[in-house]
């Protein structure tokens, strides 16, 4: 571990601090996704909250697998997205939007992710 | 086939009820000490069936405008906001460039920052026109150049800004018999904030000596004890065979003891009272005795009237009580009128029918549209006069104006219960069979944001409040969802129709409030005010200080607090998702819907207050109306997006647009003067609706070198 942290360059901590952010993030639709649920509404929120709170975890320990997870979390969102809105596009803003800049934000990230892997 | 037996059914004994509480009101009860009775009844026997002679129907410009004017605020008596002018066609309209500019120079100074919104919307009679500004300022500019040709300021005080600076518009009458040359012989007259009736000469600006005191007429009389800004006219009065008629803004949910909703008429020429309508004293004819007022707190009309100079009669479109949200402490007369179209008589200032949209009104629905009246086609080729009343719910009904009577089937459907008062409330509540602008229930789904956040936000906001739909009852501490609010369906800026094709046209608001009553010791601890103590509703809850955003309803057990337009804290985002408003095509004969586009793009609006400058249509919430020309084309304003268009009457597309210098939230006009066709807006801004504030009154022509 210690050497592991002693070669984090530039790309190495904006993954750790990415995967860190879409954590919360998980944490926080999850914590509001649980209070939904609980009060009679959709499940989505909290499915799609432990999603992300899994992605970033595996992320933060450089796993492909956090992507792979992102990206079922995405993919899933969309098919939902489209069930319960259609190709209303005001109404998929909020819905998609804020996960495909997370998307391609990942996808940016993906070769620091794949050196480091490749280190360890 | 039951359901409709059964809807006529009640349609015929829902008017055989009106028509008998009109009966009792006007027939019954002898106050002792009061005036007379006998002859406002025997005025009213003959109401229905002769014209008497009091007054005499002569054509006023307003009843019959010349092609080329646009003489009453809604361009006439009939409101039809319809000029039969067809110079701008949809194939030239593209070319419409700035003819003119005008600044009226009236701007908020320090105490009406943050409260103006003018809604002012000029006339043009001859070649002249006439407005007023945000607090009261009447001008007449020269209609071909926009030069000023004289102004009248009668120094409103600022304090006596009600929840808005506004005023709508002013009236035009030409004094019967009277020599050119006389002073006065056609006059301006409007309500001012300080609650006066100003007449000036139409031609210097002068004020006419011979009306009322100088020139004014003082409505405090009669109404009690003068606060500032709780009683305001901010709506033009119309004039009926010759009898100006009135009533006032009572601002909202101050308390139950408020000024009185009466309305009044005066005689146009000398300003003298020849009438008031006093719900809570229907034997009283003009001024209360000595010490006592008009009845307090009743509804009001704060908007535009209509009126039918054959009949004689004007059409009041009621609001609410003074306290919105809370009816326990009503009067019969109160749960009579209130949320009502009343037809009254202006020769005798008696009631000849009412249309009740709203039965125990605690959702702020009161009307606030200018109704239209036409000559209703029927299947048979016949016309009957009718009169059109859309409604804050989105409702339009369609009623015989001499009798009030509905066309179309009116049912009353079951109405939620429970909430603060569950058995004061209606159980049931009127739909109009004709047409209604509203939409479904809403749905988790249906919550916004931007982010899956603030959506999340909003969906546990949704599950958490009450809602049983439409007329959800209002609830105490726990938030209820009020949809459609109280800015619509139709509001102030009324519909527009163009009997030639049979189209109506009415613009429309898609948007919940989300609101909740607030226990007396929650309000005092957060020391809301009512107006006479010093208020201003601005400890808010919600972003601004929209009315009803802690409203402390004196009187009541219980204040309101209003979030309008249900945004949500922080990024200030409609917890709902667009469209807010859009613009709809209705077909006159059948009501139904012949096209329906969102209104107003997402230029200006964004997060955090933002201006995205996306322009794509997202329909904006909207204040203002449309008109409509001859040529089929339709000019609106009115949304947030500081645009004026033109729309095809036909397709609904949009043709033509510009980008105002402030605020679009009043009517346009359409007018013509040496053979060239204008079209003219006040761009003046609107507090509530977060647009620029400005002072512009702007002129679009086609290119003279096209004439």
């Amino acid at each position: 571990m210690a050497t592991d942290k002693a070669s984090r360059g530039v790309g190495g901590w904006s993954l750790l601090v990415f995967a860190i952010i879409l954590a919360i993030l998980g944490l926080i639709l999850a914590a509001g996704g649980l209070w939904l649920v609980t009060l009679g509404g959709s499940w989505y929120y909290l499915i799609a909250g432990l999603g992300l709170i899994i992605s970033g975890g595996l992320m933060a320990r450089d796993s492909l697998t956090g992507v792979w997870i992102y990206f079922l979390v995405l993919l899933g969102t969309l098919i939902w997205a489209l069930w319960e809105v259609g190709l209303s596009p005001w109404e998929l803003l909020p819905r998609v939007f804020g996960y495909i800049v997370l998307g391609v934000i990942i996808l940016a990230l993906l070769p620091t992710l794949k050196r480091r892997q490749a280190t360890i | 086939m039951i359901t409709s037996l059964r809807v006529l059914t009640y349609v015929v004994s829902l008017s055989l009820a009106t028509h008998a509480v009109a009966q009792d009101a006007e027939g019954e009860t002898e106050i002792p000490g009061g005036p007379t009775t006998s002859e406002a009844q025997i005025d009213v026997g003959d109401s229905q069936a002769v014209q008497t002679p009091t007054f005499s129907a002569t054509s006023q410009p307003s009843d019959d405008p010349a092609p080329g004017d646009w003489a009453a605020w809604g361009r006439d008596s009939a409101a039809s906001r319809h000029s039969p002018l067809s110079e701008i066609t949809p194939d030239n309209v593209s070319q419409l460039e700035v003819a003119w500019t005008y600044r009226t120079g009236d701007m908020p100074k320090e105490e009406g920052q943050g409260k103006y919104a003018p809604e002012t919307t000029p006339l043009k009679v001859g070649d002249n026109l006439y407005l007023c500004s945000a607090m009261n300022v009447l001008i007449s500019l020269d209609a071909q150049t926009g030069e000023e040709q004289w102004r009248h300021d009668p120094q409103v005080d600022s304090g006596a800004i009600p929840y808005s600076a506004s005023c709508r518009g002013v009236t035009y009458y030409e004094v019967p018999d009277a020599a050119d040359d006389q002073l006065c012989a056609t006059r301006i007259i409007e309500g001012t904030l300080d609650a006066r009736l100003i007449a000036v000469d139409a031609q210097t600006g002068e004020l006419c000596q011979s009306f009322g005191d100088g020139g004014t007429v003082d409505l405090w009389a009669g109404i009690g004890e003068r606060v500032p800004g709780w009683y305001a006219v901010t709506a033009p009065p119309v004039v009926v065979q010759g009898v100006l008629v009135t009533g006032a803004q009572v601002k909202d949910g101050q308390a139950e003891d408020a000024p009185s909703g009466v309305i009044r008429g005066y005689d146009a020429v000398t300003g003298e009272l020849e009438w008031a309508w006093d719900m809570g004293k229907p034997n009283l004819d003009g001024l209360p005795p000595e010490g006592e007022t008009y009845t307090r707190g009743t509804p009001n009309m704060w908007t535009t009237a209509s009126s039918d100079e054959q009949l004689g009669y004007v059409y009041l479109p009621m609001g609410n009580s003074s306290v919105d949200y809370w009816g326990g402490n009503r009067s019969e007369e109160e749960n009579e009128f209130s949320t009502s179209l009343v037809a009254i008589d202006v020769n005798t200032g008696e009631l000849v029918w009412h249309f009740q949209t709203v039965h125990y009104d605690v959702w702020d629905y009161d009307l606030g549209s200018q109704p239209n009246l036409v000559d209703f086609p029927l299947d048979d080729g016949s016309t009957v006069p009718a009169i059109i009343l859309p409604s804050k719910q989105g409702d339009i009904y369609v009623l015989n104006r001499e009798t009030g009577e509905s066309l179309f089937p009116v049912e009353e459907v079951e109405a939620p219960t429970g909430g603060a008062e569950p058995d004061n409330l209606s159980p049931t509540q009127p739909r109009s069979g004709y047409h209604s602008l509203a939409f479904p229930n809403l749905e988790e789904k249906d919550m916004w944001g931007m982010t899956p956040i603030d959506q999340l936000w909003c969906r546990i906001q949704f599950r958490r409040a009450s809602y049983k739909g439409m007329y959800t009852p209002p609830t105490v501490g726990q938030r209820f969802i009020q949809y459609p609010g109280y800015n619509g369906g139709n509001d102030w800026g009324s519909a527009a129709v163009d009997a030639e094709r049979g189209i109506i046209i009415a613009n429309y608001n898609d948007i919940p409030n989300f609101n909740r009553l607030i226990p007396r010791e929650e309000a005092e601890e957060r020391n809301l005010q009512p107006i006479y103590a010093g208020g201003d509703n601005t400890d808010s809850e919600s972003d601004g200080p929209a009315e009803g955003a802690g409203d402390p309803q004196v009187g009541a057990p219980y204040a309101i607090d209003v979030n309008a337009g249900w945004r949500a804290p922080i990024t200030g985002m409609p917890c709902t998702a667009p469209p807010y408003g859009g613009i709809r095509a209705i077909d006159l004969a059948s009501g139904e819907t012949l096209w329906d586009e969102p209104l107003g793009t997402a230029r200006k609006n964004g997060p955090f207050g933002i201006p995205s400058h996306m322009p794509f249509k997202i329909g904006t919430p909207n204040n203002g109306g449309p008109l409509v020309t001859a040529s089929g084309l339709i000019f609106i304003a009115a949304a947030t997006d500081d645009l004026i268009r033109a729309i095809d009457t036909e397709t609904g597309e949009v043709l033509w647009n510009d980008v105002l210098p402030a605020g679009g939230q009043a009517n346009p006009i359409t007018y013509e003067v040496n053979g060239r066709q204008y079209v003219v807006i006040g761009a003046g801004g609107h507090h509530f609706m977060e647009t620029p504030i400005g002072d512009y009154v702007i002129a679009y022509a086609l290119p003279e070198d096209d004439n």
